[in-house]
């Protein structure tokens, strides 16, 4: 009697081996499986932290780029924005299994390990794509080159704003013939005109919405009026800290005089979006914020936070693209890599949609981008951006905002007086200065990743 | 009493033979056990003791996340963890947190179980009630009361037509985790309760009846000394899960550390200091550290019951 025909169990067997060896066959070749039926030669891999809005913006023009590329697939993984985020982008490119393309903020660069977990942007295989150092703002270049080298290619700008209502605020007189709100440009100026606003704020809310609990909101605020009043952190070698105390003190008095004026509640402290959808005169939010008040068709406008302290400047940050970490960075996957981030940087029209500011300046210019309102309003806060200082230790819910964020917060809801808390302030800062960054083991001042 | 020759020849032999047969038995045992057990003891070695090993070792380094470039550096992270004020704040707060805690769970744990045991109508209601919200995931209960707690649109200040900013000020921040905590996790300690309840033999409090014991009598004469045991167990593991405060805090608070830092427990700042400013070796050393806290804690509660029972005997 010979050998039975194949049975149902070895079929299914032979077709499960098959497909774990195959599996891990295209894993070996650095591709996949669904590369292959996409019928592309190139598969990028790229990592990202946008949801939301962001998210739905970053799939459309990814959809454009496959379109426009079609040798080249994009296999994107949206991941959790903040540390999380961070955290596995960097054990990732600690144990060589980095993706080929990633986003970070670029205040978060700095302190990323750059040369170790990142690798530099080839700026040949940029300039082939069309990327130029001359089309971005230079503050915002300069802020990605570290040691002479460009470790994170700008996507955007985003900014804190003020967003006030027109429809509220027509009866006050804050609003010029233009349609948009008077220019301000002292402290005083402002409170008279929130004490305006109050009169015409609905009963239950309140006057401006200010994320008073927030540690990261109130930290963004901080560093925008200390930026204001020319207030700085650290001296040029990241020796000493220079950070004014009566400056500062100054700051926290102004963000502390809204809730004790009544103008913002503590109690409040987290729904200044939602109260102003209701009919909350003001509120100071992010940029990200503008899908949220387009959709509710509010008729609103936006301007970068008001100059109390004489001189211009808005919190900014920046979403950049990085090549984290790959041990034979190079061929194909690389080149497609810096096709993929040329592309989308250059096609910002549809990202600028979400609020932000692109950073490729030529697409500002474009009458689509003129035409976006009230994105056009603050366009002009790209060149007065108030950043955190360039250390490892700062960039977005990055270690000092986590360390001072909460002594902003204390002296905004009133539990510590101003004075004392900017003191406190000035100590933190001088703590960070001297610890060592884990990823190289120097302090600050002893250089590291520092430009 | 006499034996014969052959009795005496043969009884040897059988104790032999049944000696023999024991250990063929154990070792036959230990080899089916060895193996039943062989799966748990890998996963064990695998992700507690090997682990706990590693944790220790790097404790003694400087290793970042990036884990390329740790070098030994002795007990310098223990000697920074003595002046780190953030780890000593942080160890109060879940220190304090433990002693609001417990004693509530305790208590109420017991009152509940009596009501459940007691009542006669639709007593499986009561029991799942209490018991239900013990089922839910941590992060289930955690937004859930972060909805309730809102200040603007919350239904505990509509309720009791307050304005009290639970989740943002940080008078109340621990207060609202304390309150998510008991109904989260009372029913536990129910369960518990009822149970040794329902072990106390009934004869014992209708002979208290017979001799003229009224039901408070009942209660601190029989129910509360039949209940030691139990009341020690509910006591000893509600310590040990309430110094390990993480899950419930930091949902509620979107993974902050509270208004103010008011809420920052230890293992949310040892998961920071690890994760967010990738200091793996320190976080290793502090987290050495809360071991040794905890498990002198346990041990001092074994302590104590031993002494206690010894005292009683």
């Amino acid at each position: 009697m010979g050998r039975p025909g194949l049975n149902r169990r070895q079929l299914l067997a032979g077709i499960g081996g098959l497909t774990v060896a195959g599996s891990i066959g295209f894993a070996a070749l650095g591709t996949g499986a669904d590369a292959l039926a996409s019928g592309a030669d190139t598969r990028v891999r790229y990592w990202n932290l946008f949801s939301g809005g962001d998210g739905y913006n970053m799939i459309a023009m990814l959809d454009a780029f496959r379109k426009a590329n079609p040798g080249i697939d994009v296999k994107d993984s949206t991941l959790q924005w903040g540390n999380p985020f961070y955290t596995k982008l960097a054990m990732a490119a600690a144990g060589n299994r980095a993706p080929d393309l990633g986003v970070m903020h670029l205040g978060r660069v700095t302190g990323f390990s750059p040369g170790r977990l990142l690798d530099p942007w080839d700026m040949d295989l940029l300039a082939k794509y069309g990327v130029r150092e001359a089309d971005f703002n230079p503050k915002l270049w300069k802020r990605a080159v570290i040691d002479g080298k460009l470790y994170a290619l700008p996507l955007d700008i985003h900014v804190q704003l003020c967003f006030y209502r027109k429809d509220v605020l027509k009866k006050t007189g804050l609003i010029g013939d233009d349609g948009k709100l008077v220019p301000v440009t002292s402290v005083d100026e402002w409170f008279g005109m929130l004490k305006e606003a109050k009169k015409v704020t609905r009963k239950g809310l309140q006057t401006i919405g200010l994320w008073i609990n927030d540690q990261n909101f109130q930290w963004w605020f901080f560093v925008a009026f200390y930026t204001q009043l020319g207030g700085t952190w650290f001296n040029a070698g990241n020796t000493e800290v220079t950070f004014d105390v009566d400056k500062a003190t100054q700051v926290l008095e102004f963000l502390r005089r809204h809730v004790a004026d009544g103008y913002a509640n503590t109690g409040m402290g987290t729904v200044g979006a939602e109260q102003f959808v209701n009919g909350t005169p003001f509120t100071w939010e992010g940029n990200w914020s503008v899908p949220v008040f387009s959709g509710a068709k509010l008729e609103y406008g936006a301007t970068p936070l008001p100059p109390v302290f004489g001189k211009q400047a808005t919190h900014a940050e920046s979403h950049s693209f990085v090549l984290p970490h790959q041990a034979g960075r190079g061929g194909a996957t690389n080149e497609g890599a810096h096709r993929l981030a040329a592309y989308v940087v250059k096609h910002a029209r549809q990202w600028a949609a979400g609020g932000h500011i692109p950073a490729y300046t030529p697409t500002l210019s474009t009458a689509a981008y003129r035409k976006l309102e009230p994105q056009h309003e603050y366009v002009g806060a790209m060149n007065h951006q108030a950043n955190e200082p360039k250390v490892w230790f700062a960039g977005s819910t990055g270690i000092l905002a986590q360390e001072v964020g909460p002594t902003v917060v204390s002296s905004t809801v009133g539990s510590a007086k101003p004075a004392a808390a900017a003191a406190r302030m000035r100590k933190q800062l001088a703590e960070l200065l001297a610890m060592k960054n884990p990823m190289d083991g120097h302090t600050a001042a002893q250089g590291g990743a520092v430009a | 009493m006499t034996t014969t020759s052959a009795e005496t020849v043969i009884a040897p032999a059988r104790a032999r033979t049944a000696a023999d047969s024991a250990t063929v038995r154990r070792k036959q045992g230990f080899q089916h056990g060895g193996w039943f057990v062989a799966p748990f003891l890998l996963l064990f070695v695998l992700f507690v003791t090997w682990p706990l090993l590693r944790g220790v070792y790097l404790s003694f380094t400087d290793a970042n996340i990036a884990g390329d470039t740790a070098s030994f550096i002795g007990l310098d992270n223990y000697r920074e963890a003595l002046h780190d004020s953030m780890m000593w704040d942080s160890l109060g707060r879940s220190a304090y947190f433990t002693l609001l805690v417990v004693p509530c769970i305790t208590v109420l744990a017991f009152l509940l179980a009596m009501l459940a045991h007691h009542i006669e109508r639709g007593k499986w209601l009561w029991r799942l009630c209490f018991f239900m919200p013990f089922l839910l995931p941590s992060t289930v209960a955690g937004n859930l009361w972060q909805w309730l707690f809102n200040s603007g649109t919350g239904m505990v200040n509509y309720v009791f037509g307050l304005d009290t900013p639970w989740l943002t000020d940080k008078s109340y921040a621990m207060l609202a985790i304390v309150i998510e905590t008991l109904w989260w996790t009372v029913g536990f300690a129910f369960l518990l309760y009822l149970a040794a309840l329902q072990g106390i033999p009934g004869h014992l409090y209708e002979a208290a009846k017979l001799d003229g014991a009224n039901a408070w009598h009942r209660m601190v004469h029989i129910t509360l000394p039949m209940l030691r045991n139990i009341t020690g167990l509910v006591v000893a593991l509600q310590i040990l899960a309430s110094l390990q405060l993480f899950d419930q805090s930091v949902v509620m608070m979107d993974f902050g550390p509270g208004p103010e830092n008011s809420t920052r427990s230890f293992v949310q700042y040892t998961l920071e200091e690890g994760f967010t400013s990738y200091r793996v070796g320190y976080a290793s050393a502090i987290s050495i550290i809360f071991f040794v806290i905890i498990a002198a804690v346990a041990l001092a509660r074994m302590w104590l019951l031993r002494n206690r029972e010894e005292g009683a005997r």
